[in-house]
Order: structure tokens, then C-alpha cells, then sequence
């Protein structure tokens, strides 16, 4: 039922016609179209069509894209852009299509001239990362005074260098003076790496006082291309980077004036990339000299429509239902309470096409699991209206719609069982009027507080999960017997039931009545029975004994999976408990007006951290347990999630 | 030697002992940080979701807190009137701060290291997060359990 049932649709076509086809089959968004390259292995194919595609328009179409993206990025980067809290599309009508195909011209222009700025930007930073190098490489010779274009006079060689900074330079220096003579051999500055120094020798020497370095582990350094001294180099340095800089600035303010152009590429980049799917698409096209071949998917319930598209089309086509052996798209669909929780099947996986979509049964047990879980009203109040506003103030689709839309319902369950129980931001209520008011005001729970009787509400969880569990079983007894298996029905589920309904009367009845204790007792001994027998029914010889013991011990795994709805009752306790906590830390500065401010600070930090903490929680036990207990006993996944032919829009939605 | 240890010393150590709970959670949440802060330097817009992740492990030590706090409600702590405990109640209070004590720590270590491995998830898939997210609080499971526990010994205790 909420599996959408497809049709396979075979289409042969005219060239002529093609591009007309594919705008409508596009505009129509319900055909998915599949790769046919795979025929091509078949001679008859091979022989006559060929793929249809045109590698050289779709890369050029793509290049246009990454620019203009590009561009979008700089705007994003340099401009200063709002962000809302949820990122929505435009809607934009039809008719301002034509206008948006004029623009393209005036939106390429804009696009290079943002990735020309871009590009300004980038080669100033380069040359100011240049200057940074030199700056910081000329800074430990700041007291070396003599211009640097001076390197000996007529008759005296100057050049400077650096030493590790380990060597012993005063015994350097006197050595120098000892072997060589007249030497002036001096450090200029120091770091933790080296020592910066300067020598001034009579040209004739300078290769052995070189030599004499050297075996000091002396390196040269010169200055090229540099003139003046170098605190004149530095303060030239320091005016060309504020030049720099200045420009930087600049270039950042003319980007971020494009801010303007951002709706009108956004707009050109959405154009281009419906046109490059146009392109893209004709990779799943056969084609002869004349006509062309196309296959694909489509929802049965579209036919109807898709065959007046392909009859107006003058095309030849075929429907047929799926062959067993093929891969079917997925399309779920529920009523409109139901499409949010979608979005937990949609985290899990799809299911497989003869699969069953589980979505409308859970869906109730799931806002009642998280509802039990975070169990505040007040909490259950926020959450509720927080996303009633956002789906009010924003046109959400797809995913964020559906988790938005799930916590809504999701709060109105919490607020409800928060109300039950007696938790409107714990106790607040009570702790204010006792700490403010002198006058205790108790807010009495509509059924019960679990801290009272937890065993009430340990009993009803694991209630639940029973319920929960066997609606499961029942759907894959459900799918069994739709397959003609009500054998396999009767031995897996049935024996389950009898055995699981009988064990909990046998256990738990004599609170009722005694005979249901004896009712429950046999009714446990039959389902056992019937389970060690069938057990091992496709095992062949020894097997069908085993087979048999491993079923009953399979009790094991009922157990726990029951035994895990217990958490609905620890994680409603957590909550209320650290609501409580909260509340008793906002009183413990007393009465009065600086009780009251530190109360308030208190009350908003300790209860916002307790929502989000305790609603991922609530938000990831309740999926947890769709997921392992209720999807374990029936689930099959893994389809394919439905994908037609469509626009492709991310920025701008187009409405007729 | 023998007098200190009265009913309310073990009361108070079954307090003491549940808030150790936070050693689990200090250790988990540490271990998800390190491996979040790789993500993030490969790509800083995912901090939002690796701080969920990050966040998990944090759960054992808040239950270490709640029990200690229902503890030190119920033997009359933090309104300054200790009620005198005899040695038996106190080693019921005692008795319901071990089980979220001691899981609380091996567990919140335990999912660390998965939250750890979902994050490594989300760098590559961020799409797949969500199941990160149910790996790592299958974990979480024993603890709640375990805080179960301590909760239903600390309610059938009668001062």
C-alpha cells in the first residue's frame, strides 16, 4: 500500500522529437530513466545505437557551473551574508524564466568579474606573504648600519653571514685577529638560532678569513638586489605592505558590494544546472541515425499522464510491470500526519521494493516513546511551538521539513505526558511559590508522578513494548502469508505469540485471578512445545532437533528486547530528576530579589541544557528502539530511493 | 575508628561512588573530543554535528548525578537536617550508588571509543551520521539500565 507500485516504460522515438520530449518528461518530474549502456554488450544492440552523449557540452556546461559557484563562494566569504536558521529555496514563478535566461550574458560578466576580484585578492596576498619573508629576514640585521649595495671599499672586502648559534664567537674574533691580522669581525645581532655578523677585511685576505669561518660553520648571506641600509629597507618594507593591505581592504569592500549579485547568479547557477542534467540525462539514451531508445520507471499511477507527453511526442512505447529479478525504485507514501516520520525510515533505509513501509504504524509509537522519554510539559510546550514557528516562518522541504515537522508532533506528545505525570519544568512551580511566595502551590499530575510508583510506569513501558513487538511479528506474519507461506506464519509468529502472551499470564496473572496463572502455564507449555517441534523444520536429520532447542533459546532474545523498553522509564526519570536538580540549585541563595536573579540565571542555563541534552536522548532512544526491537522482527531494507527525471534546484524553486 | 562509620558515612559513600560515574563520562567525552577535533580541522563547518556526537558519552556522568542528588534528597543533605541512618539503611544507600557507579564509568569509556569511531563516520559520510549516532547510544543502553537499578533500590529504601 504506501510502496508506490511502478511500471516499467520502453520508449522509441524520433530524433527530431527528442528535446522536446525531454523538457516535458522534466517539466512532468515523474519518469525515471534508467543506463542502457548495458544493452551495448548485446551484439543486436551494438551493432545498431550507440549511447547518445556529448562529452564536450557537458564538460563545458559544468565549467560554467563551478564558476559560477566559485563566485558564490567569494560573495559568501567576502560579504557580509545573513544566515537564517534554516536554509530554504526561493520560490520564483515560471513566467520569470525567460527573464532569467536573458540575464545570462549580464550574469557571466558579473561572475568573472567576482573571480577577478578573487583573483586580485589572491595575488596581493601573495606579494604581501613576500614581503612578510623579507621583513622577517631582514629583522635580525637591524643594527647592521652600512647600506647594503656596499660591499668593500678599493682596497677592503665587507661581507656579512651567519653562525650557529652555539659558536664561540669572542674566541673566534681573537683568533681571526691572531692568524689573519687586521680583521673586524662583529656580531650584529642574535637569536635562538644563530648569530648575525659582519666582516670587514683587506681584500686580499678575504679568502682565508672565509676559510677560517667556515670551519666555524659560517654561512654568507647577501643582500640582492637591496639597497640602502637595512632599517631604511624595513621602514620601505612597512610602506609597501600598508599600500598592501589598504588594497586588500579595498578589493574585500568592491566583493562584497557584489553582495547584489548574488540572487541573480544563484538564479544562473540553478539555470545551468537543470541544462547540464538535460545533457547528462542523454548519457541514458540509445540512439540511431534517426531515432532514439529510452527506458525507465514511472509511478503507475502517473501512466495516464506520461502516455499523453509520449503520444503527443508521435513516440512508440511500452508498459509492463517489474520482472522478479529487477531492481525497482522506492517511492513510500503516507497520509499527511504520517510523511514526517518518514524521515526515521529514510535514516535507517529505505525498504526494499516488496517490502513493507512500516511508516504509518510506527509513527504513533514513536511520538508516544519520545513523549514518555523527555516527559515535561513545559519542555513538550517549548519544543512544540519552537517548531511551529520555524514551519510557519519558513518554507522547509524536504528532510528538514519532516524532522521539524516530527518534533512538532513529537512535542505536543511530550507536553501531553508531561501533563500525566506532573513535570512542568520539574517542579518549578511548587519550588517558586515554597521559595517566594511562603506558600506552597502544588501542581498535582493528571494520572501519576512515576517517582511515587515507578513500578506502574516500569509495567506500562514494558506494556508498550510488548504491543510493540508483536505488531512487528505481526507484519512479517502479515508478509508470510501474503506469500503463501502461513506455515512459516503459524510455527515463527504464532508459537511466539501463544508462548510470550502465556509466559507474562503465567508470571504476572496472579495479580488477576489463579486460573489465569494456570491458563498461562499451559498456554506456555503448548507454545514451547510448538516451537521445539517446527523449530528445526527446514533442517535436515540431527538438525531438526538442534534447530528446535536454538528456537526456544531464542526466548532470551525476546526477553531483552522487552526488557528495553524499560529505558522509556529511566530516561522520563532522568529528565524530571534533573529538572528537579535545577530547580533545587536555582533556591539555594534563598528568598528575595537576589534568590529571584540567581534563580532566573539558574532556571534558563540548567533547563536549556536539560532539553537538549534529554530531547537527543529521547530523539535517539525512540529511533533506537524502531530501529533494533520493533524493525529486527520484520524489516527489509534496502531500495533504492525513487529518482525521476526532474529540476534540479538548490537555490530557487520554480512554481507555475 | 569504628565510629566514623555510621549509616550516614555509607549513605554518603553510595552518593560518592554514583557521582564517580563522571569518570566514565569525563574519559568518553574526552576520547569523542579527539577524534571531533580531527574532523574538525579537515572540515570546520562540521562542528555542529560532531558536538552531538561528542556529547553522548556525557549522559553516565549526569546519572551519577541524578543518584547522588536523589541520595543526598532523601537522607536530608541539602536541606542541612541529616537524619540519622542506621548502619543497614546506609548500606542500602550505599547498595543503590554502586550499579551506576561502576557501569557508568566502564560504559562511558566504552562509548567514547564509539563515538570516536562515528565521528571517523560523519568525516566521510555525513550523510550516514545518524547511524553514528544509534551505534554509539547502543552503548548508552547498560546504562540506563544500570541507573534504572540504582533508581529502584533508592526508592524502596524507608527512613
Amino acid at each position: 500500500m504506501s510502496i508506490i507500485k511502478m511500471q516499467r516504460v520502453a520508449v522509441i522515438g524520433l530524433d527530431t522529437e527528442k528535446e522536446k520530449l525531454m523538457n516535458q518528461l522534466m517539466d512532468f518530474g515523474a519518469v525515471e530513466l534508467t543506463d542502457q549502456s548495458g544493452k551495448l554488450s548485446e551484439e543486436i544492440w551494438a551493432d545498431n545505437t550507440s549511447v547518445d552523449e556529448d562529452r564536450e557540452k557537458v564538460s563545458a556546461i559544468e565549467a560554467k557551473l563551478n564558476r559560477a559557484e566559485q563566485s558564490l563562494e567569494v560573495i559568501e566569504k567576502y560579504g557580509d551574508i545573513k544566515h537564517p536558521l534554516f536554509k530554504t529555496r526561493r520560490s520564483v514563478k515560471k513566467s520569470q524564466m525567460g527573464r532569467m535566461l536573458a540575464d545570462e550574458n549580464a550574469n557571466e560578466k558579473n561572475v568573472d568579474y567576482i573571480l577577478g576580484l578573487n583573483e586580485k585578492i589572491h595575488s596581493l596576498n601573495e606579494k604581501l606573504n613576500k614581503l612578510n619573508q623579507d621583513a622577517a629576514s631582514l629583522n635580525p640585521w637591524v643594527n647592521y648600519d652600512p647600506p647594503l649595495e656596499i660591499t668593500g671599499t678599493g682596497t677592503t672586502a665587507l661581507f656579512t653571514g651567519v653562525l650557529p648559534a652555539g659558536a664561540d664567537t669572542e674566541g673566534l674574533s681573537a683568533h681571526l685577529e691572531e692568524e689573519i691580522g687586521t680583521v673586524l669581525f662583529k656580531v650584529v645581532g642574535s637569536d635562538k638560532d644563530m648569530f648575525y655578523t659582519a666582516v670587514l677585511t683587506p681584500e686580499e685576505r678575504q679568502d682565508d678569513v672565509l676559510a677560517e669561518l667556515k670551519q666555524s660553520g659560517f654561512s654568507q648571506v647577501t643582500f640582492k638586489g637591496m639597497t640602502g641600509t637595512v632599517s631604511e629597507n624595513l621602514k620601505r618594507i612597512e610602506g609597501e605592505k600598508d599600500v598592501l593591505e589598504k588594497e586588500i581592504k579595498e578589493t574585500a569592500d568592491e566583493i562584497a558590494a557584489t553582495a547584489g549579485m548574488k540572487n541573480g547568479i544563484e538564479e544562473y547557477s540553478d539555470i545551468l544546472s537543470i541544462d547540464l542534467d538535460k545533457e547528462k540525462i542523454r548519457a541514458k539514451l540509445l540512439k540511431t541515425r534517426k531515432t532514439f531508445f529510452i527506458e525507465g520507471w514511472v509511478p503507475e499511477r502517473c501512466i495516464p499522464e506520461a502516455s499523453a507527453i509520449l503520444d503527443e511526442n508521435g513516440c512508440y512505447y511500452t508498459f509492463r510491470d517489474p520482472l522478479d529479478d529487477e531492481e525497482v525504485p522506492v517511492l513510500m507514501e503516507n497520509t499527511k500526519m504520517v510523511v514526517p516520520f518518514e524521515a526515521v525510515t529514510e535514516m535507517y533505509s529505505l525498504p526494499a521494493y516488496y517490502g513493507f513501509d512500516p511508516t504509518r504504524i510506527f509513527a504513533l509509537f514513536y511520538a508516544v516513546f519520545f513523549g514518555m522519554m523527555l516527559s515535561d510539559a513545559g519542555y513538550g510546550i517549548l519544543m512544540a511551538v519552537g517548531c511551529f514557528v520555524a514551519l510557519k516562518k519558513f518554507d522547509l522541504e524536504g528532510m528538514t521539513y519532516k524532522m521539524v515537522k516530527m518534533f512538532f508532533y513529537c512535542g505536543i506528545s511530550t507536553t501531553i505526558w508531561g501533563a500525566l505525570f506532573g513535570g512542568w519544568f520539574g517542579d518549578i512551580v511548587p519550588v517558586f511559590t515554597r521559595t517566594f511566595l511562603g506558600k506552597e502551590v502544588a501542581v498535582s499530575p493528571l494520572w501519576f508522578n512515576p517517582l511515587d510508583d515507578p513500578m506502574k510506569l516500569l509495567i506500562l513501558s514494558l506494556a508498550l513494548g510488548v504491543v510493540h513487538i508483536f505488531i512487528g511479528m505481526g507484519i512479517k506474519a502479515y508478509m508470510q502469508i501474503k506469500e503463501g507461506k502461513w506455515l512459516d506464519a503459524i510455527c515463527d509468529e504464532g508459537f511466539w505469540y501463544v508462548t510470550i502472551i502465556g509466559l507474562i499470564a503465567w508470571l504476572g496473572g496472579g495479580t488477576i485471578s489463579d486460573s489465569l496463572t494456570t491458563v498461562g502455564m499451559y498456554m506456555s507449555i503448548i507454545g514451547g512445545a510448538g516451537l521445539l517441534l517446527t523449530g528445526g523444520r527446514h533442517n535436515k536429520g540431527f538438525g531438526k532437533i538442534t534447530g528446535g532447542l536454538s528456537n526456544i533459546y531464542n526466548i532470551t532474545s525476546y526477553m531483552s528486547d522487552i526488557l528495553s523498553y524499560a529505558r522509556l522509564l529511566a530516561l522520563g526519570l532522568a529528565t524530571g530528576v534533573i529538572a528537579q536538580v535545577v530547580n533545587t540549585m536555582g533556591t539555594l541563595f534563598g528568598g528575595g530579589i537576589g534568590g529571584l536573579i540567581a534563580l532566573t540565571i539558574i532556571f534558563l542555563f540548567g533547563h536549556t541544557l536539560n532539553l537538549a541534552i534529554n530531547a537527543l536522548g529521547a530523539f535517539i532512544h525512540a529511533s533506537r528502539l524502531q530501529y533494533v526491537e520493533f524493525f529486527g522482527k520484520f524489516y527489509e531494507d534496502g531500495g533504492e530511493p525513487f529518482d525521476p527525471f526532474r529540476r534540479k534546484t538548490k537555490y530557487i524553486k520554480l512554481e507555475d | 575508628m569504628m565510629s566514623l562509620i555510621d549509616g550516614n558515612t555509607l549513605a554518603l559513600l553510595g552518593a560518592a561512588i554514583a557521582a564517580l560515574a563522571g569518570i566514565g563520562s569525563a574519559m568518553g567525552v574526552g576520547i569523542a573530543g579527539q577524534a571531533a577535533a580531527g574532523v574538525v580541522a579537515e572540515d570546520p563547518k562540521k562542528f555542529g554535528k560532531t558536538i552531538i556526537l561528542q556529547a553522548l558519552p556525557g549522559t553516565q556522568g549526569i546519572y551519577g548525578l541524578i543518584i547522588a542528588f536523589l541520595i543526598m534528597v532523601k537522607i536530608g543533605l541539602l536541606g542541612g537536617n541529616m537524619v540519622a541512618l542506621t548502619i543497614p539503611q546506609g548500606a542500602y544507600f550505599l547498595a543503590a550508588g554502586l550499579p551506576i557507579g561502576l557501569v557508568g564509568i566502564w560504559s562511558g569509556i566504552a562509548q567514547g571509543k564509539a563515538a570516536a569511531a562515528a565521528l571517523q563516520l560523519t568525516a566521510k559520510r555525513p550523510d550516514q551520521m545518524v547511524k553514528g549516532i544509534i551505534y554509539t547510544a547502543m552503548v548508552e543502553t547498560y546504562a540506563i539500565f544500570a541507573l534504572l537499578v540504582s533508581v529502584l533500590i533508592w526508592l524502596r529504601i524507608e527512613i
